[in-house]
């Protein structure tokens, strides 16, 4: 190569690595917006007021239930909707409700003010949902709360219990020391998790084992990999594994009715709420549980089982 | 509750040393997962695949398997066969390691195969000339010569588990993904953020060492070197006077 | 073992899921080969300096895919379940591998070619485009099977994170212990690595008839 042939290949090669680092330097500061909350969102298909109510569930089995009663139950009143499942926990959601990305999803009376409100001090059913709707904020509205009621429990196996005579949360801390806790990873933060144990009940646990799935959760408590995990009392799980649903006589989980969690713009769009409110109205605990099996056990999706229920109820 | 990405809040997570010290999932105690799930894989991967890849490399025999197994194993998604293994046996360690070594294995197999099978031709040729042993051939002449890609082999396996130990997390089974996973389930970037980047920092340096081991490997099996080793193997057999031939580049 | 009926009421999820990651397999491939081509000369044309390149983007490579797809949203400031997250990463390891095979491809075209090309009064360009490239096109071709299969398998990894496309299906699986969606999963996605691999190799056949028989690296 002639030497100003050599000369000009490494001028393009210094400049080829300069845009390369520059590339690098940008990607590496990161920083910049909170990919969490992009106030520029706008979700597919225009936003939530007046017109298309976008209703999202959480990451359980559950949630996706009350997600797909309620948005097919809007559907059948003539409203248009969009439905948007498995979104992660309280905190990736309730984001997702204030950017619009959401504009409706099922929650839970009790976890839903101790969010908002940790210091809360509403132990029954009516204080709590008297405290919500200041708790909430102006921006939020709850729609009417079901008498369906879901809390989280903490289980042992039958073993466990009869073995170390454990029944209640007070008897925990006979064996936490010892013992490992398994449960989803966003407990850690609750109020009702192992802070609440240590607090309440004075049970210190060994290690805190997080969980994705339930069905390994499921598997591990069985072969004594974990001693104590939490469930949702209304989980087909428990009473086909003979768990032993451990009491709480300090109430340091509060009670949990089933209620919709919407924004302001969407409730006052009255078809689509008096729809979510005929549901509630009609769901018991009982046939909650039933439609979790329905989709844990016997594999049914969310959505038609879901179907199912409000063809028999008459809501769909 | 900040989500703490402002500049430099995102390394929040990264910076508090109580993250790294609890012992109930912290940042050493899964690095250490992490690392230990990577090297019993690779070796439980190693102990199979070089035997093997060395007997395919000399006789020659069962190479279209190789290939095909490696060609194969790139098409097999991490997730699904960890996910599979879970649900039909447990997260235990030994199925874990198992799954990762499946995935580990290909590489080391055709490299070894590939390093051992591409072994300097001259070499050879003149190793058997000699009347060494075919498992002479293999210790002392193919096996040196295929060492820098053998070792690129391991590299790639490496690299493999450390990506897939990444998701190991998910069924709980511990490492560094869990970093990622539980961070994105409580919308704590800086946590997140401190698991890709731990992550991303632990596969950079295992690969940069063992390309540095590589590359060593590699300089001392130049081509010179190949002629002096089938000189050396021939002293050995106390044949005499060989007379080194130039022997043509090695790959 | 495998719930049929399962399979066949959830047909239209499985289809969509399918569809969902034949686009997030195939367009960053698609992407890193039109940006490589271009890439990968320059970076040859650097001569021994193109070593210092490869080996920046073999670090790249070497990432694994998870922790690339939770940095994505800092770098591209989009929202943490969009699926450019996941397309974008496979984009960049798509280009990091295809660069490599460009220049390999390149540098295996013999100097006697280039300089018989010289002679007979080819220019650069159509130096370039009538006799390097496509001779260095059976190595590009290997590469590109190897990107096209990778991309495939890495898809169901953002399953973790809530992009998976068929990933989801083993999400599904996972939480109910039930192994039918895995087994779906599983076996389309090895026979849409297959298919996409024999397309390839196809074309390759056709489009560089020289070529056949001739083993690749």
């Amino acid at each position: 190569m002639t030497l100003s042939k050599r000369i000009l290949s490494r001028r393009r090669a210094l400049v080829a690595a300069g845009a390369g680092a520059a590339v690098f330097a940008l990607a590496a500061c990161g920083g910049g917006g909170d990919p969490l909350s992009d106030s520029s969102a706008s979700p597919g298909g225009g936003g939530s007021g007046g017109g298309t109510v976008i209703v999202g569930s959480a990451n359980f089995t559950e949630s996706q239930v009350l997600g797909e009663l309620y948005a097919q139950a809007i559907k059948a009143k003539g409203v248009d909707v969009q439905i948007k499942p498995g979104i992660g926990s309280r905190e990736v959601y309730v984001k997702a409700l204030q950017d619009n990305s959401i504009s409706m999803i099922p929650e839970y009376t009790g976890n839903l003010l101790l969010y908002f409100d940790p210091q809360a001090t509403a132990t029954t059913e009516d204080e709590i949902l008297a405290s919500l709707p200041q708790a909430i904020g102006a921006d939020l509205k709850v729609g009417e709360p079901s008498k369906a009621q879901d809390q989280d429990v903490y289980v042992v196996t039958k073993q466990t219990s009869e073995q170390s005579g454990i029944t209640s949360l007070e008897d925990l801390e006979k064996i936490s020391a010892d013992s490992i806790l398994g449960g989803p990873s966003e407990l850690q933060d609750r109020a009702y998790g192992p802070p609440g144990l240590e607090k309440i009940y004075g049970a210190t646990f060994k290690q805190f084992k997080p969980y994705d799935s339930p069905a390994v959760k499921v598997k591990d408590l069985n072969d004594n990999k974990i001693q104590v995990a939490t469930f949702f009392t209304t989980d087909a799980a428990i009473p086909d594994n003979g768990y032993v649903m451990l009491e709480d006589p300090q109430s340091m989980i509060l009670p949990q009715n089933v209620i919709p969690l919407m924004r302001a713009d969407v409730a006052s769009n009255t078809a689509a709420v008096d729809a979510v409110n005929a549901v509630q109205q009609a769901l018991t605990t009982e046939e909650l549980t039933a439609l979790n099996k329905q989709v844990d056990v016997d594999h049914l999706s969310a959505s038609e089982a879901a179907a199912e229920w409000l063809k028999a109820e008459g809501l769909a | 509750m900040g989500t703490g990405t402002e500049d430099g809040m995102i390394w929040s997570y990264l910076l508090d040393p109580a993250n790294w010290t609890n012992p109930d999932g912290g940042i050493l105690i899964l690095l250490a997962q992490h690392i230990a799930y990577t090297v019993l894989s690779v070796l439980v991967a190693a102990v199979i695949g070089i035997p093997a890849g060395i007997l395919i490399g000399h006789t020659g025999r069962g190479r279209f398997v190789g290939i095909g197994l490696s060609n194969a194993a790139r098409a097999i998604p991490s997730l699904g066969l960890l996910v599979l293994v879970v649900t039909l046996l447990s997260n235990n360690i030994g199925p874990i390691i198992g799954v990762l070594a499946i995935l580990a294995l290909p590489p080391i197999l055709t490299a070894t195969a590939a390093g051992v099978s591409g072994a300097d031709p001259e070499a050879v040729h003149a190793a058997r000339a000699l009347g060494m042993t075919g498992r002479q051939i293999i210790g002392k002449v193919e096996w040196p010569l295929a060492l820098p890609l053998v070792i690129s082999g391991l590299r790639s396996a490496t690299l493999q588990v450390v990506a897939t130990a990444t998701i190991a997390a998910y069924v709980s089974a511990g490492g560094l993904g869990r970093l990622l996973i539980s961070g994105q389930a409580t919308a704590n970037y800086p946590e997140m953020f401190a698991g890709a980047v731990l992550v991303a920092a632990l596969a950079i340096v295992l690969d940069l060492v063992l390309g540095l081991i590589g590359w060593l490997a590699a300089r001392r099996s130049s081509p010179g070197r190949a002629a002096e080793m089938a000189f050396a193997a021939g002293a050995d057999a106390g044949q005499g006077d060989v007379g080194a031939r130039p022997v043509s580049a090695s790959t | 073992m495998i719930d049929w009926g399962w399979i066949q009421r959830n047909l239209a999820m499985i289809g969509s899921l399918l569809a969902e990651h034949v686009v997030l397999s195939i367009v960053p491939v698609l992407a890193a080969f039109v940006v490589s081509i271009p890439l990968g000369y320059l970076v040859f044309r650097t001569g021994r300096f193109a070593n210092v390149v490869l080996a920046v983007f073999g670090v790249i490579y070497s990432i694994p895919s998870l922790a690339l797809f939770v940095v994505m949203p800092v770098i591209l400031n989009s929202k943490i379940l969009d699926p450019i997250n996941v397309a974008a990463a496979l984009t960049i390891y798509s280009i990091a591998l295809l660069v490599r095979s460009v220049v390999d491809g390149l540098r295996s075209v013999p100097s006697a070619v280039n300089s018989s090309a010289a002679a007979v009064g080819f220019g650069r360009t159509r130096q370039l485009f009538r006799v390097e490239l496509p001779l260095a096109m059976p190595v590009i071709f290997a590469g590109l099977r190897v990107v096209t299969v990778s991309n495939i398998a890495l898809v169901s990894v953002g399953a973790v994170i809530g992009i998976g496309a068929l990933g989801e299906l083993f999400t599904i699986g996972l939480n109910s212990g039930f192994l039918t969606p895995i087994y779906v999963g599983l076996v389309l996605s090895l026979l849409l690595a297959l298919i996409a691999d024999a397309i390839i190799l196809l074309i390759q056949r056709g489009s560089l008839p020289w070529a056949r028989g001739r083993r690749t690296a």
